[in-house]
């Protein structure tokens, strides 16, 4: 059975690549072998080097996928603190606005003026 | 036989100056020029206390610099030794009567061999050096032998 596959941008072979693997598996656990033993593990020897100063939080530091909004969030700042108390997460609430709203449409498209 | 041994591997120093008037500072970096050439021994300076065998500390260590030097320390990885270069981190010198200081350097942390001076020459402080590695080896067969 041949397991070699030749195509003009390249070749392929699933045996090579399992030795390959074998081989860097072998390589990568020497080294792990020949590492410090003397190591502890959960102390300030696990934590990263920063001049000297404490890791801050990660909540500190992170960049979160909101944060890509901060300036839009910060320029209409006024706007979006009403919208957050308005944002309740409470359906009875976003009911009452439905209607509310659907209430005052209603009025000026019906009864309206 | 037993200073063949010595050479058995590199020795990596990490040095962190607080307070120090940059004179030690620069007697260390003399240590490294191609008079003194301290690398030929494979001793040489590294950017990470994680990478050191030994910490090289100068200067008479002010109040805000006592936890950061902590932490350098306990970065390292066992077996490590301390090495202080200078009066100022022996024994406050210049500045002993400063409010500003918690040092001398023995006080913060485990100091092995000093090295005193203002500032020490680069001979002093290589000597030192080997001093703190011939307790480094001390260390490592304590750790081999499994204490
Ligand atoms: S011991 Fe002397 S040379 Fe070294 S840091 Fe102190 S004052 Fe400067």
């Amino acid at each position: 059975m041949n397991f070699t596959l030749l195509s003009p941008s390249g070749f392929w072979n699933p045996l090579l690549w399992i030795a390959f693997l074998i081989i860097f598996a072998i390589i990568g656990y020497i080294i792990y072998a020949r590492g410090n033993p003397g190591y502890k593990k959960n102390t300030e020897q696990v934590k990263p080097y920063l001049s000297g100063n404490a890791e801050p939080s990660k909540e500190e530091i992170m960049v979160r996928a909101g944060d890509i909004y901060w300036g839009f969030l910060e320029a209409l700042k006024g706007y979006y603190d009403v919208l957050k108390t308005m944002h309740t997460g409470d359906m009875r609430d976003y009911i009452l606005w439905y209607l509310g709203v659907g209430a005052i449409i209603l009025f000026l498209l019906v009864g309206g003026v | 036989m037993g200073k063949l041994y010595s050479f058995k591997r590199s020795l990596w120093v990490f040095h962190a100056s607080g307070g120090s008037c940059n004179g030690c500072d620069i007697e260390i970096i003399a240590t490294l020029t191609p008079r003194y050439d301290a690398e030929r021994f494979g001793i040489k300076l590294v950017g990470s206390p994680r990478h050191a065998d030994v910490l090289l500390v100068t200067g008479a260590i002010p109040r805000d610099f006592a936890d950061k030097l902590r932490r350098i320390y306990d970065q390292m990885s066992d077996p490590k030794a301390v090495v202080v270069v200078g009066n100022c981190g022996t024994s406050g010198g210049l500045f002993y009567d400063s409010y500003n200081l918690v040092g001398p350097i023995d006080e913060i942390i485990p100091v092995d061999v000093y090295v005193p001076g203002c500032p020490p020459r680069p001979e002093a402080i290589i000597d030192g050096v080997v001093k703190a590695w011939l307790k480094i080896e001390k260390l490592e067969k304590q750790l081999e032998g499994g204490e």
